[in-house]
């Protein structure tokens, strides 16, 4: 029995580290097959990153947003219903952040007054946005991917409508928002690293979750229904309320991911279309495998990845899409439980198989021995 | 002289988890007879036709088909073999015509096309020459059960099947339509096919059939004549304990009532009664039986008390309280404590650990959690009391409950609901599947907990074992009413209990109202 | 009124149609999976990377036949991918699809920049090419009807000729009806030796083929170059016109219709100019699939309860 949990937990893990050595491979493979200096472009993608205290700062800046919303995606994922509205919830909020902190601005109200309150629009944008797929999946049971990702695209239409005609700044030349006041944006700390100061809420935010995960009653809820619903149902836990509930954090901490994203990294408000951060957060949560401890850890290799590949970009000209293909690739890896699930099948019913190879033999012989006497025993008392 | 047509010797099976289905049973079937395979549930005949069908292979034994020994690989080779199996939960596409469904696998073609005419006169000339009186354009959806079932003959005939294996073919009949069935079955007969017919329903078996095998625990007792034998006899064999389990008990003191039953009636989509009209008060202090063949709305009324489906009319209360249109939680809060039959479906969280299974009842109370957080170093100390006082062989409590053995599984179930406090156990088949000392643990802390404690036991068990030495009411359930209660289930013997089992007898009202 | 003349009628008309032809395909795609008990969710992936195969490969052979096979076998090989991983793989098929669309989406552009140096599109770098127009004799001479049914791209009339190719292949050929009998019950396909993961495979690499046409038609028909995105969701809406009509090939190639009416009204708004902010016109399409949706389970729940109100009364 313990070989077995043994067995699952290290399998699990190689699991994991060889679906992104794998990923990182064909990452390498790719770089070399085009590049005119291979041996250049790949040190710079897997060195790269590390080069500059500048590059390492902007893995850690990068990270941030995955964090958040590899956090919203482990809620869902923990309830097993594919809301995947955390992308559009994180353009959105970052846009209602915006025009909310343009108009309080001006009201004076002191940054410690302020701060905590775009934060917490954020998080109610967020909020009330997963409702939406949320709701109807639960009381329509219409198809909750299909909803969410409609509900994207509007969502990356209104916020561009917001910024075109309720926050455009006329004065400069792209489209953009008016500034965000000084006052709000959150300091970049660590010197030379120029790490947003979002960190520390992304840092709260997982210490946060992984609370209620593991700590509270509603973690356990959450848990019980995405393991069995049938038996949550036995032993009296309410369905509909936990699900659409953990839809609802999760919808939060993307809209918190938003606000971060936006006071700590910009000056105004530029998106003008999504930002894929969303998807991010669903590899994260897959590779994290719905553990929200391990999503920081996820979310710096993914922003690792990405770094690297940024770098190539701008010293190899070598766009960053190859990387979509690589994260899809791991995401399929990591979910397929036939990778490495055979292999680990196979360890367990060898060390099974010896002790119960033994016992059978023994019953086999114990029945034939055994039924002569009961057959005979039966019969007598029927006559 | 009887030309055997099928023989299988000497077949041992095991299953993976150790579960000895079948021992050593040797039986055959002669051509041209109805062949009637009995046996209670849990005695092996659905694994052993499994074995024949191809669908699982035994450790040891043979099969002679014809008299000359094969080895069948799978459902394509039986099939191959003239092995049919006419299922008891129907494998047929409803929205598609019985031609298309009689015809799949086997399609027509007619220039690369699926020849659906063809099919159909395929169809109909089965139907006809076996006097089906099916309409081979007919949706299978707007079929009755009956017609359903002939289709799934006719998928066997049309596959020139010689054996064929009748699976509780007159689980979901009517009486017009069991008759229709048997007219088949002996046209069958006549037309030199051999049928195995596995059935609970004596009568039937006395009706049609010419022989009998009987097998109990997963041992045969043999084949016999049924010409010599009457309905008595057959359940006599079938019936019947081995190990004799005694368990030490005094004789209960019963309280007020804490569970009472009136009329209760529920009535499923397909309009059947499958509850049809039960009255009964479980006691304080005392653990009542329910004993019946699998089937007879055991499930269903364990499901209606305990709120995981709802009833039609009458009325239930426990401790007081109407459950009608309350949920499972309302009424485990009404002092229903719960071990379901299907432990792994409703019974447990199986990637989740033995802690988090544990407390899936309670965890909600003051005394388990503190505003919105959970106590665990409180849970934990309990959960590892737990572990020791139910003997739960694992490494630790946070190990995931799949992977201890069925025995622990159903001990951790048991943990939970034997401490949670309720003065109300549900126990819907609470030792099936696990090994001797597991159950034997189980069935004593019932018995302990209505003495000690004073809870009320509702016992519903396929184990004869396990219901004659843990109740101290025993009744019977059949085609959803109680037709026989005994008020000493020590005092009742085997053969009797079986008769009622197996309709044979009945109790009339009369005879009942005391017990009840 | 000058603007609503019969012409106008008759432009609408044949906007609506053309604007269809890659949500009948997806729809089409949609409800072969869903008749072999699967919900094909990578539709917008498999379109969009045909998309971009019949695009490079006409332009570096010169041959727009070419393109157009080349976008097929393109969703075809998507179709093994997705499919091997689901059924070999035994990946949730939601995350296999989500992945692969996702693969899709940056892979395209990834491949394109690699073949011509561009990142949004390819109209500066290949050669342009279009699966040809056809008009239909006489038929065009009719007033209305015929400006709106001639005239259109082949791939179009491919489109609503795949709606009866699909309707006969379900019910009328043999693996049709192996297909439907695995989506309905696999148990009882595989007791009479159907094997089910081949039909699984089966019916991916099929909707591999007609999202190879509809992707073909977005870059070879709609506009004659590779855009980066642009499929922009059609997947989606194709997969809710099948879930509309439960998985019915006429019924699901009406509602992607419908869709494309939303489709070509909101242009036609679009292209009146004033003042209505256009992000709201994108929105059209998006909120109308959303609606949809919400219609046709309000009608669906309300149905069941009647049913089971009647069974009740029984």
């Amino acid at each position: 029995m313990n070989k077995t949990r043994r067995i699952e937990t290290t399998v699990e893990l190689v699991r994991i580290l060889v679906a992104i050595g794998i990923a990182y491979l064909i990452a390498l493979i790719i770089l070399y097959a085009i590049s005119d200096d291979p041996v250049f472009i790949i040190k710079q993608f897997v060195l790269g990153p590390l080069s500059s205290s500048r590059r390492m700062g902007s893995i850690i800046n990068l990270a941030i947003p995955f964090t958040f919303t590899g956090l919203c995606f482990c809620f869902m994922y923990a309830v097993n219903k594919f809301n995947l509205a955390g992308e559009g919830i994180f353009m959105f909020s970052g846009c209602i952040v915006t025009l909310t902190s343009i108009y309080l601005g001006k009201s004076g109200f002191p940054p410690v007054i302020v701060i905590p309150l775009l934060l917490v629009v954020g998080a109610f944008t967020g909020f009330v946005i997963s409702l939406i797929p949320a709701y109807l999946d639960a009381k329509l049971n219409a198809n909750i991917v299909v909803v969410s990702l409609m509900l994207n695209s509007i969502l990356v239409f209104l916020s561009i409508w917001i910024l075109k005609y309720l926050m455009r700044d006329p004065s400069i030349g792209s489209l953009g928002s008016l500034p965000i006041p000084e006052s709000v944006k959150f300091a970049s700390i660590f010197g030379k690293f120029k790490i947003q100061a979002g960190i520390f809420i992304a840092i709260i935010a997982v210490i946060v979750v992984a609370i209620i995960f593991y700590k509270t009653v509603f973690g356990y809820k959450m848990r019980v229904v995405g393991s069995n619903p049938n038996f949550a149902k036995a032993s009296g836990i309410n369905m509909m309320v936990t699900i659409v509930l953990a839809q609802l954090i999760g919808g939060s901490l993307a809209g918190i991911g938003g606000a971060c994203e936006i006071l700590g990294n910009y000056d105004r408000f530029k998106w003008v279309a999504s930002t894929q951060h969303g998807f991010d957060g669903l590899m994260v949560a897959v590779l994290a495998r719905r553990n929200p401890i391990l999503v920081p850890i996820t979310s710096l290799l993914l922003a690792y990845i990405r770094i690297g590949a940024d770098v190539v970009n701008s010293k190899g000209d070598i766009p960053i899409e190859f990387i979509t293909v690589i994260q899809g690739i791991v995401i399929l890896l990591v979910a397929a439980e036939e990778f490495m699930g055979g292999f680990k099948k196979r360890l367990i019913y060898k060390a099974a198989k010896d002790d119960l190879k033994s016992d059978k033999e023994m019953v086999v012989q114990e029945i034939l021995a055994d039924d002569e006497n009961k057959i005979e025993a039966r019969k007598e008392s029927m006559e | 002289m009887a030309q055997e047509v099928l023989r299988m010797d000497n077949i041992t099976k095991i299953y993976d988890n150790g579960f000895v289905a079948n021992k050593n049973i040797t039986f055959w079937l002669n051509k041209g007879e109805i062949l009637a395979l009995v046996g209670e549930n849990g005695a092996g005949k659905t694994t052993l036709m499994k074995v024949l069908f191809g669908l699982e292979s035994p450790q040891s034994g043979d099969v002679y088909i014809n008299g000359e020994h094969v080895k069948i690989e799978n459902t394509l080779d039986a099939i191959d073999k003239g092995i049919g199996m006419v299922h008891q939960h129907f494998m047929l596409l409803p929205s598609l015509t019985v031609a298309e469904n009689v015809a799949l696998g086997i399609e027509p073609m007619k220039k690369g096309l699926f020849d659906f005419n063809k099919a159909v006169k395929m169809t109909q000339e089965v139907a006809d020459k076996y006097r089906f009186n099916i309409d081979p354009l007919s949706k299978v959806e707007d079929l009755s059960v009956g017609q359903m079932q002939k289709v799934e003959i006719m998928k066997v005939l049309i596959r020139g099947a010689k054996i064929i294996i009748m699976d509780e073919p007159t689980a979901v009949l009517t009486p017009q339509e069991t008759d229709e069935l048997f007219e088949q079955l002996l046209l069958l007969k006549e037309g030199g096919h051999s049928i195995i017919f596995i059935s609970h329903k004596l009568e039937e078996v006395k009706r049609i059939c010419s022989r009998v095998t009987v097998l109990r625990h997963g041992y045969c007792l043999g084949s016999y004549d049924l010409e010599n034998m009457n309905e008595s006899d057959i359940s006599r064999l079938m019936v019947g304990r081995d190990v004799v389990l005694k368990i030490d008990k005094e004789d209960p003191k019963p309280e007020e009532v804490v569970v009472k039953i009136k009329n209760l009636v529920k009535i499923n989509e397909t309009g059947k009664k499958v509850i049809d009209g039960i009255s009964l008060d479980i006691r304080k202090g005392e653990v009542v039986g329910i004993a019946g063949v699998e089937g007879n709305g055991q499930s269903e009324l364990s499901d209606v008390l305990c709120g995981m489906d709802t009833f039609s009319s009458g009325e239930v209360r426990i401790n007081n309280q109407d459950i009608a249109g309350k949920t499972v939680h309302e009424i485990r809060q009404m002092g229903l404590a719960y071990i379901p039959e299907d432990r792994m479906r409703h019974g447990c969280a199986a990637d989740l650990s033995i802690k988090d299974n544990i407390i899936s009842d309670r965890f909600f109370l003051p005394e388990y959690c503190k505003g919105l957080f959970m106590k665990h170093k409180y849970i934990d100390q309990l959960v590892d009391q737990y572990i020791k006082d139910f003997e739960i062989a694992c490494d630790d409590k946070n190990q995931p409950v799949r992977m201890l053995s069925g025995g622990n599984i159903q001990k951790v179930v048991v943990a939970r609901e034997f401490t949670s406090g309720s003065n109300f156990i549900l126990a819907n088949q609470p030792t099936r599947g696990i090994d001797v000392g597991a159950a034997e643990m189980i069935r004593k802390t019932i018995v302990k907990k209505s003495r000690t404690e004073g809870t009320a036991t509702l016992l519903i068990s396929a184990d004869l074992n396990e219901v004659l030495e843990c109740s101290d009411r025993l009744l019977v359930m059949r085609k959803g009413k109680i037709v026989a209660a005994f008020p000493k289930a020590n005092e009742v013997s085997e053969d009797e209990l079986g008769e009622y089992m197996l309709g044979i007898k009945t109790m009339t009202a009369k005879e009942m109202e005391n017990v009840l | 009124m000058p603007m609503y003349t019969l012409d106008w009628f008759a432009n609408f008309g044949f906007s609506v149609l053309r604007l269809s032809t890659p949500l009948i395909f997806a729809a089409l795609a949609a409800v072969i999976s869903r008749k072999a008990g699967m919900l094909n969710m990578a539709l917008e992936g498999m379109m969009l990377t045909s998309a971009l195969a019949g695009v490079i490969l006409s332009g570096f052979t010169g041959s727009v036949w070419i393109g157009l096979i080349g976008a097929i076998i393109v969703g075809v090989l998507s179709g093994a991918i997705i499919g091997f991983s689901n059924l070999t793989g035994k990946t949730d098929l939601y995350l296999t699809c989500i992945a692969f669309n996702l693969a899709a989406t940056g892979g395209t552009v990834f491949v394109m920049y690699l073949l011509t140096g561009e990142k949004s599109t390819t109209s500066a770098a290949i050669r342009a090419f279009s699966v040809p127009s056809i008009t239909i004799p006489l038929i065009d001479k009719i007033p209305l009807i015929g400006k709106m049914i001639s005239g259109h791209n082949l791939l179009t009339y491919l489109a609503f000729l795949s709606i009866y190719m699909v309707w006969f292949f379900l019910y009328k050929t043999r693996l049709g009806l192996r297909l439907r009998a695995v989506g309905e019950n696999p148990k009882a396909a595989s007791s009479v030796g159907i094997n089910v993961t081949k039909i699984g495979y089966i019916s991916f690499l099929i909707s591999g083929i007609l999202c190879g046409l509809g992707g073909a038609f977005m870059s070879m028909g709609w506009v004659s170059f590779f855009m980066k995105n642009m499929t922009n969701g059609r997947g989606y809406i194709g997969l809710s016109a099948m879930n509309i009509a439960a998985g019915n090939p006429v019924g699901s190639a009406l509602a992607a219709i419908f869709f494309g009416f939303s489709d070509a009204f909101a242009t036609m708004i679009k292209g009146r100019g004033g003042d209505f902010p256009t992000e709201f016109i994108e929105m059209i399409p998006y909120v109308a699939t959303i609606a949809a949706l919400v219609v046709m389970n309000i009608i669906r729940m309300g149905q069941k309860r009647k049913i089971e109100q009647g069974v009740k009364q029984k």
